[in-house]
Formats: structure tokens, sequence, C-alpha cells
């Protein structure tokens, strides 16, 4: 029953998805937090080219994914604020716009580029990708995101409840949030070779989905979205051992995808709460001040 | 005195919403700052706080300036559905200064109680965020103001989505921090508040200011002259006022 314990690359992609999750939880959470979820789904494709280009130019090396990953990302990133701020089209729209060019170019090179590595292992992953460069590289990753969030915390954790409040107090209020978005675009990166760059964000963003409807608290939050994200990168991987015509991608995803729908329907905080009060958005009010009909006592004098 | 300034131009980018603006602030002073929408309110706010530098004329801080300002800002950008509870979000007031890492030592524990029990909201300090009241979210960002422990208080509209009695029962917290010698400015719109609480005003709009004692700044001809209150607003008053007399209407005496 565990004879895939036996296989050396099975231990290292049980031990890189492990490490990584404990990196790319807490960002998935914060993004999650921060209504980035869909930013975070747009830069996992924005950087695709970055990553094609390195490897056509130097080969399958950790060094050149992460120069043109993340040369992608802070290009895409920058265009997109540019577009923004200077062209009637809002961040979203140049968001998207700016993410499906970036993958289409991606793509586009790998293929006519006849690289070795097949596409399907490209965009959703595969456990036998991981080599010892990339644990190293998973390695780097969680350290550095580890230790990013022990610093950033408590700016961004008021940035992202009250950004005025955090503005009032802070000499470059933007500084937090643009480290916090390197270390989105670090964490997509170490989890490509397992999940594929079709596949990365998901790892973010549904565990952190399906633990938010547990819990109340930001420490809970946290513990429970890593939790989730290691047990789907291993059932996955058990899965795609199992299977092997599937990609180990889908496979982890698809099984944060039960976490999602099981919480969903059992968690506190899932279906079962709908009728209860919660508020409408962010910065509304959960419910208007009712008129009452206490009377007035100004007028009630005024009668007597 | 706190701070002083005289004849800014406040804008952006070479913009100028307001110009002429002169005010003074002292330790224990009340400022409010009244003005119609797009007069300059918000502007002043974020020069205050240095987020935006003033186009022409400075801020001075005779003291120097203060190393927090407590701010409590409008509530349009609030997350209310972060998961925290009231008491980490009156704690967030203790953070400026900490540092990265450093834990919260036992007097500023001391000082979050005491915020918690001031604002009325320390049976409450457990509950999540999410599942607060208007009046009761407002509560706690004064106490996360009140541990802020802060020179001077800055408040932006603070009792826009808050009803009559919590209201009342900030307004006293206001006092307090005036009588501990705090210097305080208040974006307001309920002029009697002004009245009762202010020692002095600034009335913005139509691209300048006025700046004195209530009583004289606010008057219904100013409040027109400045945008502030329409012809026919003030028009209304003065027949209500004529009808029934200032004492049985039981109305603000403008």
């Amino acid at each position: 029953m565990f004879e895939w314990l036996e296989y050396g690359f099975m231990i290292r992609a049980l031990a890189a998805t492990s490490v990584l999750s404990f990196s790319i939880a807490p960002v998935g959470a914060f993004l999650v937090l921060r209504r980035l979820s869909l930013a975070g789904e747009a830069m996992a494709h924005a950087i695709v080219p970055g990553i094609v280009i390195g490897f056509v130019v130097a080969g399958l090396s950790v060094t050149s994914m992460i120069v043109g990953g993340l040369g992608a990302g802070i290009t895409v990133a920058v265009l997109t604020s540019l577009l923004a701020r200077f062209t009637i089209i809002r961040e979203d729209a140049s968001l998207a716009s700016l993410y499906l060019i970036a993958l289409a170019l991606g793509i586009f090179i790998l293929s006519a580029s006849g690289s070795a590595v097949p596409l399907k292992s490209f965009l959703f992953g595969s456990i036998l990708g991981i080599d010892d460069e990339t644990l190293y590289l998973i390695g780097a990753t969680a350290t550095i995101t580890l230790v990013s969030f022990a610093l950033i915390l408590r700016p961004l954790i008021t940035n992202t409840i009250d950004p005025v409040f955090h503005e009032s107090q802070s000499k470059r209020p933007g500084l937090v949030v643009q480290w916090f978005m390197f270390l989105v675009v670090l964490n997509l990166l170490g989890a490509f070779k397992a999940l594929g760059t079709l596949m990365a964000v998901g790892l973010m963003i549904l565990p952190a989905t399906a633990a938010r409807y547990w819990v109340s608290t930001l420490t809970g939050y946290l513990i429970l979205t890593f939790v989730f994200a290691i047990a789907s990168c291993w059932l996955g991987l058990i899965i795609s051992y199992y299977a092997p015509d599937v990609p180990s991608g889908p496979a982890i995803v698809l099984v944060s995808g039960g976490f999602f729908f099981a919480s969903l329907l059992l968690a506190p905080q899932g279906f079962g709460s709908l009728n209860r009060r919660t508020t409408s958005s962010r910065g509304s009010v959960s419910s208007p001040t009712p008129f009452t009909t206490r009377p007035n006592p100004a007028l009630e004098e005024k009668t007597q | 005195m706190v701070l002083s300034a005289h004849g800014l131009t406040l804008g952006y980018r070479g913009h100028p919403v307001v110009s002429d603006v002169s005010l003074k602030l002292a330790p224990g002073d009340v400022l409010a700052v009244v003005g119609h929408n797009g007069s300059g309110k918000s502007t002043l706010v974020k020069t205050l706080l240095g987020t935006l530098p003033p186009i022409a004329g400075a801020i001075e801080w005779p003291t120097g300036r203060p190393s927090t300002i407590a701010y409590l800002g409008q509530r349009t950008e609030f997350d209310t559905r972060f998961p925290v509870r009231l008491r980490d979000l009156a704690e967030m007031g203790a953070w400026h200064g900490l540092g990265f890492t450093r834990r919260i030592d036992p007097a500023g524990r001391a000082r979050i109680e005491a915020a918690l029990e001031r604002t009325g909201t320390a049976d409450i300090a457990d509950m999540p965020v999410h599942t607060l009241s208007a009046g009761q979210l407002q509560r706690a960002l004064f106490a996360r103001t009140m541990v802020q422990d802060a020179p001077v208080i800055l408040l932006d509209e603070p009792f826009t989505a808050v009803d009559q009695s919590t209201e009342a029962d900030l307004l006293t917290l206001i006092d307090d921090w005036s009588a501990e010698g705090r210097a305080l400015i208040l974006v307001l719109h309920d002029l009697s508040a002004v009245l009762r609480h202010c020692t002095s005003a600034l009335l913005l709009g139509r691209g300048t200011a006025l700046f004195g004692v209530p009583h004289t700044t606010l008057t219904p001809d100013n409040l027109i002259e400045f945008g502030y209150m329409s012809a026919s607003q003030a028009e209304w008053q003065e027949l209500m006022y004529r009808r029934s007399g200032p004492e049985s209407a039981g109305g603000p005496r403008v």
C-alpha cells in the first residue's frame, strides 16, 4: 500500500510540496483576504513567457526560470498600473488583457522553439520534474517567504483591514504591498514544477478559500490553510502516482477543490450561515440603523 | 501651540482645491472642520497627515511634529470581513513604534483594556469584526484611537454611520481627550455638536477658508456664503424659528 514511499521521485515530490505548503499557504491566505484572488490567477499566467524565454535561452535551470518569471511578473504588474492610471481602461481589464497576451506568447514561444519539455507537464506539472535544484528553489522560497512574513505581518494586516489608517502610520505604505506581490510571484515559481503554470495558483487560492469558511481568527486561518494545502499535495501526489496519466497539478488542485466544497457544505461560515447576519461588502454597514418608533422627547415636552 | 498654518494652498499636483487656509491648534483645542463636498476637507486631512504636501505655504509644528498622529478615517475602504476580533482591532493602535516583531508591553496591554472599557466594548471584545454593528465597530475604532495615545488626534466624519446615542457617548470621549490636553481635529457635519464640543472651527468652501470661534464662524450668513447651506435651507430654519420660537422647537440656535 505504501510502495510509493520507496521511490526517490515520490519522496522528493512529497518533501518539496510539504515545504512549499509552509510558504504558499500564508501567501494564498493574504491574497484571499486582500481580495486579490483573481489578480493572483492573472499573475500566474503573466509569468509564463518569462519562464519560457528563460528556458529557451538558458535551458531548464532554476536561475533562468526565476529571472525570467520575476522579470515577466514585474513587467506585467508595472504595465497594468500604468495602463490603469493613464488610460481609460481599469485595472482589472488591463491586467486581463496583458496576462492573456503573456500566456499566449509563452505557449507560442515554447511550441515554436521545439522544446524538449512536453507541453502537458509544463502547463500542468509533473512529479517527475522535481529535481534537486527545484528542492533548493522551494527551500529558498519558503525561507524568504516566512522571514518576510515575520517582518511585514503587522503592516500587511493593517494595510489589508484599513488601508487609509495604514497610510497615516507609514512613510511608504506601498512598500509592504509590493513586497507581498513579490512573494506571490516567488511562490508561483516555486510551485511551478510540481503543479505546472496553469495549476500553481490553485494551491495558493483553494486551501485559503476553504479554510476561510471555518475560522474567524487570523492564526487559526493561517494554520488551517496550511493543513489544507499540505493535505492536498500529499493526496494529489498519491492519486497522480496511481494514475500515471494524470498530471500532478490537476490532481492536487482537485483535492483542494474537494476541501473547498466540503467546507462550503459543512463549515460554520459556509452555506449554513447564509441566513445569519453578515456584512454585504467591504466598508458597508451591516444593517442600517432603523428608524425607531420611540417618541422624540423634545416633541413630547412640547405637547404637554 | 501644537500646529499653526498661515495662508496654505492645498490640492493635488498643482490643482488647488482650497487656498488661504490659516489655522492654529493648541493642546486641548478641538477644531471642527466644516465644509461642503469637495471643499477640501479630505485634502486638508491628507495634508495634516503628511501624505500630501501643500501647494503653497507650510504647516508649522512649533514643538515638533508628533511621531504619531492618531487618525480615524471614513470607513469607505475598511474591510469588515478580515478575520480579527474587536480586541485585535484595538490592539492595532499599539503596533506603531513596536517595530516588526516586538510584543506589546504590560503598559500597552493595560491601555488596550482601559480603552475597551471606556468605549463600552469590553463585553464584546472577543466578537469577530464582521458581526459588529456600525456603532459597535465605530466604538472599537475609537478604542484603537485611544490606544494610539497620540498628542494630536484627527477624526474624519466619525459619526456618519452611527446612531445618536453612540454619537453622544463618543462625544464624551472627545471631551475627555481635550481635557487630557490632546489637540483634536474633527471633520463634522453635525453643527450642533460643533457648537457644544469644539473650541474652534475652520469653515471651508468655494475655494477658500475661514477660521475662528464656532459661534462667530458658523453663522448662517457664513454657511450660505461658503456654500455649505443653501439659501432656501437657511430660509426654512428662519421660518421654523419664527413660528415656534427656539425653546419649544428644541432645535439648534444658529
